[in-house]
Order: C-alpha cells, then sequence, then structure tokens
C-alpha cells in the first residue's frame, strides 16, 4: 500500500521542519585557530631555516591568504543563506499583498519546509502562513499556527495584538463564539489594544454573528475613522457587515448605501468570499461599479 | 538630536578612518610577511606575533562591526511604529561609533535619512541622501533605491522639481519591489500633477488604481485623488467621480486639500454670501 501523500501545508510538518537549528558561537573557537595556526607556522619556520627565507614568506601568506579566504566563505555562505531566507519573506508579503495566493502557499511552504536561520524568520514565515490558510478557509489550522507563535515566542505589543486579532477573527469564522467572546475580552485589556482597528473590526462581525446589529453600526459609527487610517481599503470590510447589520433591521436605505461604499473600497465576490453573511445581500443590493468593469 | 550637517561630517571622517584602519591592517600584515623573512635573529618570531596580532584585531573588529549593522537594521521598525526617539537613539549609536565596514556607516546613515523623512524635515532628508548617493556604494548599491525614492519625495516636498525628476528618472529603469513601486507611484503622481502632465497621468490607469488599492490609506486617499483631478482634465468623468468617492472614503477632503492645494478643484468650498 503506498504512503498517502502528504497535504499541502500540512501544519504540524511545516512547524517542526522550520524549527531553528542552533547554532555554536564559532567565534572563539576562530580566534584561537588563527592564533594558533600563526604559531605554528612560526615554530615551522624558525625549525626549517634551510629552506630559505623566501620560502617561509610564501607558506606564511598562503597560509594567511587561505584562512583569510575560509573566513570569508563561512562568513558569505552563512549570509547568502540569510538572505535566500529573507528574499522569500519578502516575496511571500509581497504576493499575499497583491492576492496571489496559490503562488503565496507555495513560497510559504518552500520557506517553512527547511531550517529557519533566525527566530526571527520563523516567526514572520508562521504569521504568513496562518494569513494564506485563513485565505482558503482553513481556519482551525490558522488557529493552531498563531497558538503555537503565541505560545512559544515573546512578541513586541503590536504583532502580538494583530496574531491574537487574527486567531479572534478565525474564531469567528470557525463559528467558535465562546471562544471567540473569551479572546475578544482579553484584547479588550491588551496593552496596544487602545484604538485598534483590527479589533474593532473583530468586534464588529461578533456583533453581526450573533445578531446585535445595532451594536455593529454603534461601533462602526464610533470606529470608522480608526479602520479607515490603519486598514485602508479593507474598510470596505466594515461597511459590508453594516449592510448586513442594516439589512436584518429592515433599514434597506442605509443598507443600500453602505452596500455601495463596500464594493467601491473591494471587490463584491472577495466581500462574499471574507464573509458569508456578506452572501446574503447579493442580489437584493446594487454594488457599485468601476469604469474599468463597465468598459 | 544629530543634526544633518554634522552627521555628514561625522561620517565622512568614518568612512575615512576606516579606510585608513583597513590599510593600516593590510600594512601590518605584509610587514609580518616581510620581518618575520629577514635574516636576523626572532625575526621569525617577531613577525609571527605581527601577523596574528593583526589578524586578531582584523576578526575582532569585523565581529563588533557585524553587531552593530544587525543593531542598525532594528531601528527601521522603530521608524515605522512612529518611535522616533528611540530610532535616533539607535542610528546616533551607529554614527558615532567606529566601524571597519563601510556597510554599517552607509546602512546608518540610510536610516537616518528614513528617519529626517519620516519627521517630515525634508531638507535635512535631501541632504544626506545627496550625500549617500555619492558614495562608491559597491555590493551596498541595493539602497541606492530606498535612497533615490527618500530623495525625490523630500525635494519635491522642498518646491524642488528639477531635483526631483532627477532622482525619479533614475529610478524608471530599474527592478522595484512591490513597496518601492508603491511609493513610486504616489511620488510621480504628485510630480507630474505639478508640471500639469495630466494625460500622462492616466496612462495604464487600471493598474495604478489596483496598486492604490494596497497602499496605506493616506497614501492611497492621495494617488487615488490625484487621478481623479487627472481623469476631470482629460474629461473622463467616470473615472472621476469613481476616484473622488473613494479618495472620500479613505481620508478628509479638506485634508488632502490642506496638503496638495490642487486638489480643491475636486472638493470646491461653497461659494459664501
Amino acid at each position: 500500500m503506498e504512503p498517502a501523500a502528504p497535504q499541502f501545508l500540512d501544519v504540524q510538518r511545516l512547524l517542526e521542519r522550520s524549527l531553528v537549528r542552533p547554532r555554536a558561537n564559532f567565534m572563539p573557537l576562530i580566534l584561537a585557530a588563527v592564533v594558533l595556526v600563526m604559531l605554528l607556522v612560526g615554530q615551522f619556520a624558525a625549525e626549517a631555516v634551510n629552506l630559505g627565507s623566501s620560502v617561509e614568506m610564501i607558506v606564511k601568506l598562503v597560509l594567511m591568504f587561505a584562512l583569510v579566504l575560509g573566513f570569508s566563505s563561512l562568513s558569505y555562505w552563512t549570509v547568502r543563506n540569510f538572505q535566500t531566507q529573507q528574499k522569500l519573506l519578502q516575496s511571500i508579503d509581497e504576493l499575499m499583498q497583491l492576492r496571489r495566493w496559490p503562488e503565496a502557499a507555495v513560497t510559504v511552504e518552500q520557506l517553512l519546509s527547511q531550517p529557519s536561520r533566525l527566530p526571527q524568520i520563523r516567526v514572520q514565515g508562521l504569521v504568513y502562513l496562518g494569513g494564506v490558510l485563513a485565505r482558503y478557509h482553513r481556519y482551525q489550522d490558522t488557529i493552531d499556527v498563531y497558538d503555537h507563535v503565541l505560545d512559544h515566542f515573546q512578541l513586541d505589543a503590536g504583532t502580538d495584538l494583530g496574531l491574537r486579532t487574527a486567531r479572534a477573527m478565525a474564531m469567528l469564522q470557525e463559528d467558535h463564539l465562546f471562544d471567540a467572546d473569551r479572546a475578544i475580552s482579553e484584547l479588550r485589556r491588551h496593552p496596544a489594544a487602545s484604538g485598534s482597528a483590527g479589533l474593532a473590526l473583530v468586534e464588529i462581525y461578533r456583533h453581526v454573528k450573533t445578531g446585535h446589529m445595532q451594536d455593529a453600526i454603534d461601533q462602526f459609527q464610533l470606529q470608522r475613522v480608526a479602520i479607515r487610517t490603519q486598514l485602508g481599503h479593507r474598510l470596505g470590510d466594515a461597511y459590508a457587515l453594516i449592510a448586513r447589520a442594516h439589512d436584518v433591521l429592515l433599514n434597506s436605505t442605509e443598507a443600500q448605501l453602505a452596500y455601495t461604499s463596500a464594493t467601491r473600497l473591494q471587490s463584491e465576490d472577495e466581500l462574499q468570499r471574507r464573509y458569508a453573511e456578506v452572501g446574503k445581500l447579493a442580489g437584493r443590493y446594487q454594488p457599485a461599479i468601476s469604469p474599468a468593469e463597465v468598459a | 538630536m544629530i543634526s544633518a550637517e554634522h552627521a555628514i561630517t561625522r561620517f565622512r571622517r568614518d568612512m575615512a578612518m576606516g579606510m585608513a584602519a583597513r590599510a593600516l591592517l593590510l600594512a601590518g600584515a605584509v610587514a609580518g610577511v616581510f620581518v618575520s623573512g629577514m635574516r636576523v635573529s626572532n625575526a621569525n618570531t617577531i613577525g609571527t606575533i605581527i601577523l596574528t596580532v593583526v589578524m586578531v584585531v582584523w576578526f575582532l573588529l569585523s565581529h563588533r562591526s557585524a553587531r552593530r549593522s544587525r543593531q542598525v537594521a532594528d531601528s527601521t521598525s522603530l521608524i515605522a511604529a512612529g518611535r522616533f526617539d528611540e530610532a535616533e537613539k539607535e542610528i546616533e549609536q551607529v554614527l558615532t561609533g567606529f566601524s571597519l565596514l563601510k556597510a554599517v556607516k552607509l546602512i546608518g546613515l540610510h536610516h537616518l535619512a528614513m528617519l529626517r523623512h519620516a519627521e517630515k524635515r525634508y531638507k535635512d532628508a535631501a541632504e544626506l541622501c545627496k550625500t549617500l548617493l555619492n558614495q562608491r556604494l559597491g555590493a551596498m548599491a541595493n539602497i541606492a533605491r530606498p535612497t533615490k525614492l527618500i530623495m525625490a519625495d523630500a525635494l519635491l516636498e522642498t518646491g524642488d522639481l528639477q531635483g526631483a525628476y532627477a532622482a525619479l528618472s533614475g529610478l524608471y529603469a530599474e527592478r522595484l519591489s512591490l513597496g518601492e513601486a508603491m511609493r513610486l507611484q504616489v511620488i510621480q503622481l504628485d510630480y507630474m500633477s505639478r508640471i500639469n502632465a495630466w494625460e500622462p497621468m492616466l496612462a495604464s490607469l487600471a493598474t495604478k488604481v489596483q496598486l492604490a488599492e494596497i497602499m496605506p490609506a493616506h497614501a492611497s486617499a492621495r494617488a487615488q485623488a490625484l487621478l481623479a483631478l487627472a481623469a476631470r482634465k482629460a474629461g473622463r468623468s467616470d473615472w472621476e467621480a469613481w476616484l473622488r468617492a473613494r479618495a472620500e472614503l479613505l481620508a478628509e477632503s479638506a485634508q488632502l486639500c490642506a496638503e496638495r492645494p490642487v486638489l480643491a478643484e475636486l472638493w470646491p468650498l461653497p461659494e459664501t454670501a
């Protein structure tokens, strides 16, 4: 019986393979080697006086250059490996921004299938992995990845908040409403949470999910500027959720206005793909159409 | 706070000192080899000691420089987070400390230019970029592109259109990262609006709009407002209305007009009686 083909973006496998390989500090060893080699050469030259001074000079020169070359090659190799992983990270970031998800997924797989050179590279790679998994609606895997990062790494406050927010969003998407509620309560007490647009968006989504439509609308009115400033075109997500809230409350005029704003900033397809609730508005409200689509 | 003038003077002095130190170490190594080859008593031992000392000093200084290079790398995230005071301290340490590697000083100066640009001290930022671009960058050639972008924007802000054009023109033939392409587009639209090149602004409009969609909110609003103005000038009212509405959703029109008065044509003030 043939073994089953490995799953694409297998979280457990990538978590294991991307572990940073511990590296020894070679600096004292290299220094000791330099001193030792130079002393041995001196000793050798002193004993081999009969070889003549020119031979001594040549031996010393060759050894000196071999040492310099060896050390430089080691540094070059280390730096090149590090740069390759840095380039992969940059490439994933660009692919995700451009929404070229299949290529982003392949590159994340490539990056995390080998030991990371630095813990920071691994953390960033895992954050991207979570983002790609969420794009493919693999929300439980997304939660697992973010849990791993939050449990194993000391992050700065901003990154920590961003990850916890993304994890709460994945919990909502996966309908883990109890967990999401607890996660949001913790987020509110987070030191970097004040004025966070990500948190505001998660809270709006939670309200829409749990049927507290007026709360969603109030929250949006309170946080609209922060969401706009921090999330740019993703403000369209909030407008789409508010359109749904107005729709449930039978405010069709307000729902239409919000839906127009949402689809002016984001494509209708993308919004429906992100939020199942927004899909219920399709065909009932008129989206804004760009001149490019009209043409 | 380090003034641009002081930073540039210090940078030049340290570059010269770094070069002198490298030359001295090389001369020491050569001297060690020659001494050990001389036919006098203890020449071998003395030569070996000289060589050993040179090599150890070289390794230690290189190691210290590499650590400084990692330290200066942190300042980018501090600048991005708006923690300018902390970034200033990191950069100052790198710029005032000795480094055997030229690259460390170059990156330090580049980050100082980034910091001054973020602080809206455009004249200082432009001066620092100019000094940096006048150096032979060698293996550090990859910092030339972001430096040119900072310089072009800083010069535009100070009203030096010719200087901005010179900085921009060097970038068109280069392969840019996505972030650099986004920054270039905003600066390019700004520059073109100042020379009334409305039609060229609309070239590859759909691509420009797509790129604007992934920019940070304010840059995106400004880019789309400038494109809306170009569409208005070119009589493409459908695009004008679409882009203006998007810019309105992303930023306050009054703020956009205050920063770029040319945009007031999109949002005329109501006439007072």
